[in-house]
């Protein structure tokens, strides 16, 4: 384990600590500490089975790990629950797209802004005023920020289930930064996508990390070592549980360690193009 | 929304346009014709027999949008929600005989009104109670808790115990005049028909702004995916429990309603089969859409209609049919769910939809 490079001075906004996540007695996660501050692109990388996941779920609160704490913005959030995560600003989106199918692009990501709407039953039933002018307030929000960020115009309407995987990644994203988020969990956003289709993706990426617009601080899952290396400013490697290094892409790099694990071997993580 | 078809030309400049429910003025027109034939046209020329038939159909429609609503919107299989209409049902009934109501209110008619409201909370919260355990279990498992509901509810409470109020023994008998809507006594199919209509529209209002709000897409999201819902910030059981609410609070208003079209009111009203025929109601029309909801009721309630016309004259013949009518309509039930699930399992919702859209895009459908 080592920890290495400077860290930058930014405030910290999520921090695990010495978290410990057993299943049977299959050890997922044994002590991984991680600290993510703001404005970073944080990425973890690791071999198939090395907890990756495992370590998102602990974060956005669908597993609850049997030891350590987890802290975001400063707070224990240990004994909240996903949703209640959610409302503090997490969102993140999964491996194998998880949309909903039925939903058209645009509920989806209305869906996405869930926790700023405030309007009760009562006033949903009858839908006039208060309703409509807040729903009609998200909607200029949704088309002018994120539908024309994503470039998604043409397909606002569609049901979702119905459209190629690219473009479900695609309002996966839409719908997880319709939350505004300040930590964005992205666990492996280009898996399954063709090169043009990871080319639009990494350029989202960079857009709401560094637009200032957005500044949203991303958490990063991936296995495209290429990408990964362009665009993260530190990266944490993980290997069957057990933490080996954060540091910047420079150093990961050159530790003979993670090499070892997992760059070696060049033939499976060649990186596209 | 915002899926209508518009035609050639015709731009929405606000998105306030782009939300309201009748989008162009063809529309418009369309919905007011509908108004104007529900208000005007049938009331005019329906005979007493034809009314009844609407009454019967619109008693299907509160009840089926319960069950459209947590199994076609939220995605909890419910098989007893004929607990809830018969919660409605004795709740109205019990407080329109045996509460002692204030002279005025009883003057002006509006115990019943008031009764309705009571028994739709009730009806909610006893849905509540039952749709609790669908925090826990999904699918098939709560198929079997709500059917809980049914025989714990009807079989059980209902039979056993709310029956013996007033030494009655098996039915509530609701002798003529006790039924009244302020200056109305509700007295005849006419009386019963408008009733029926303006709830009936209350309540397809209410859900289907319910559905196009924050509310309703949250449901939308737990039916859909539920893990991704929490993950966005929703409170999954809440609304899950919300669901059960709105649902229970309608069927509460079915029930209720449906205690003006009958001289007495016993358990054998709200049977098991009742639950399942909702179900099958929705399955015909169409699962996820109130449109559907509707269609299914006109269709079953018509084919079995059609199906009594067409053996009586038979029945001259071959006597034993009118004996097995019970079993001949729950055969017709059987076969047109099967038929439906196989040649149109989206219902009858999705062919009303391509006829809508071959007439929006005729003659040039590409």
């Amino acid at each position: 384990m080592a920890l290495s490079g400077e860290q930058s001075e930014a405030e910290v906004l999520l921090e695990l600590k010495d978290i410990d996540m057993r299943f049977g007695k299959v050890n997922a996660l044994a002590g991984v500490s991680l600290k993510i501050r703001k404005g970073e692109i944080h990425s973890v990388i690791g071999p198939n089975g090395a907890g990756k996941t495992v370590m998102m779920n602990c974060i956005n609160g669908l597993y609850r790990p049997q030891k350590g704490d987890v802290f975001f913005k400063g707070q224990r959030i240990n004994h909240l629950r996903p949703y209640q995560r959610a409302g503090l600003g997490m969102a993140r989106t999964f491996q194998k797209v998880e949309v909903f199918g039925g939903m058209t692009v645009l509920d989806n990501i209305r869906l996405g802004r869930h926790v700023h709407f405030k309007s009760g039953v009562l006033s949903g039933a009858w839908y006039m005023g208060k309703t409509k002018r807040e729903e009609i307030e998200h909607r200029q929000f949704i088309e002018e920020e994120i539908i024309d960020l994503l470039e998604i115009e043409q397909i606002r309407n569609k049901p979702v289930g119905m459209l190629p995987y690219g473009l479900q990644k695609r309002v996966e994203l839409g719908r997880a930064l319709a939350l505004e988020p300040d930590l964005l969990i992205l666990d492996e956003p280009l898996a399954g996508l063709n090169l043009e289709e990871v080319e639009d993706m990494a350029r989202f990426i960079l857009d709401i990390n560094e637009e200032e617009r957005w500044r949203v601080t991303c958490l990063l899952v991936e296995h495209d070592m290429g990408v990964v290396m362009d665009l993260s400013d530190r990266i944490f490697v993980l290997n069957f549980g057990n933490m080996i290094m954060d540091g910047t892409p420079e150093e990961v790099q050159n530790n003979p360690e993670v090499i070892k694990a997992y760059l070696g071997e060049e033939e499976l993580y060649a990186t596209r193009g | 929304m915002s899926t209508t078809w518009l035609p050639c030309g015709q731009y929405h400049q606000s998105y306030a346009e782009d939300h309201s429910w009748w989008q162009t003025r063809f529309i418009k027109g369309k919905m007011i014709l509908l108004f104007v034939i529900l208000f005007v046209v049938i009331p005019l020329f329906a005979d007493s027999y034809g009314l009844s038939i609407c009454n019967q159909i619109g008693y299907t429609i509160l009840g089926a949008l319960g069950v459209q609503l947590l199994i076609g919107y939220c995605g909890q299989i419910t098989l007893g929600h004929a607990a809830f209409l018969a919660v409605g049902a004795y709740t109205s009934t019990l407080l329109v005989l045996e509460f002692p109501w204030p002279a005025v209110l009883v003057h002006w008619g509006l115990a019943y009104p008031i009764s309705i409201i009571a028994a739709a909370f009730v009806a909610g919260v006893w849905s509540v109670l039952f749709g609790l355990p669908s925090a826990r279990v999904k699918g098939f498992y709560l198929i079997l808790t709500t059917m809980a509901a049914q025989f714990i509810t009807v079989d059980f409470i209902l039979t056993q115990y709310v029956s013996q109020i007033g030494g009655r023994g098996q039915a509530f008998s609701l002798p003529p005049g006790t039924i009244r809507v302020g200056p109305w006594v509700i007295d005849s199919d006419l009386k019963v028909y408008f009733m029926m209509i303006v709830l009936v529209i209350l309540a397809v209002a209410v859900l289907a702004n319910l559905l196009r709000s924050k509310v309703g897409r949250a449901w939308v999201a737990i039916r859909d995916n539920d893990i991704s819902a929490e993950v966005m910030g929703i409170n999954v059981v809440k609304y899950k429990l919300l669901a059960f609410f709105v649902a229970g609070f309608i069927g509460g208003i079915a029930g209720a309603f449906w205690i003006s079209n009958l001289a007495a009111i016993s358990p054998e009203h709200f049977p098991w089969f009742w639950s399942l025929w909702l179900v099958g109601v929705i399955l015909i029309g169409g699962v996820g859409s109130i449109h559907g909801t509707i269609f299914g009721s006109i269709f079953m309630v018509v084919v079995i209609e059609a199906l009594q016309l067409a053996i009586l004259p038979l029945a001259d013949i071959y006597p034993k049919l009118l004996m097995d009518f019970l079993f001949i309509k729950e055969g017709t039930f059987g076969l047109a769910i099967c038929a439906f699930m196989i040649f149109e399992p989206n219902g009858l919702a999705y062919r009303w939809w391509q006829m809508k859209n071959y007439f929006n895009l005729w003659p040039f459908s590409y």
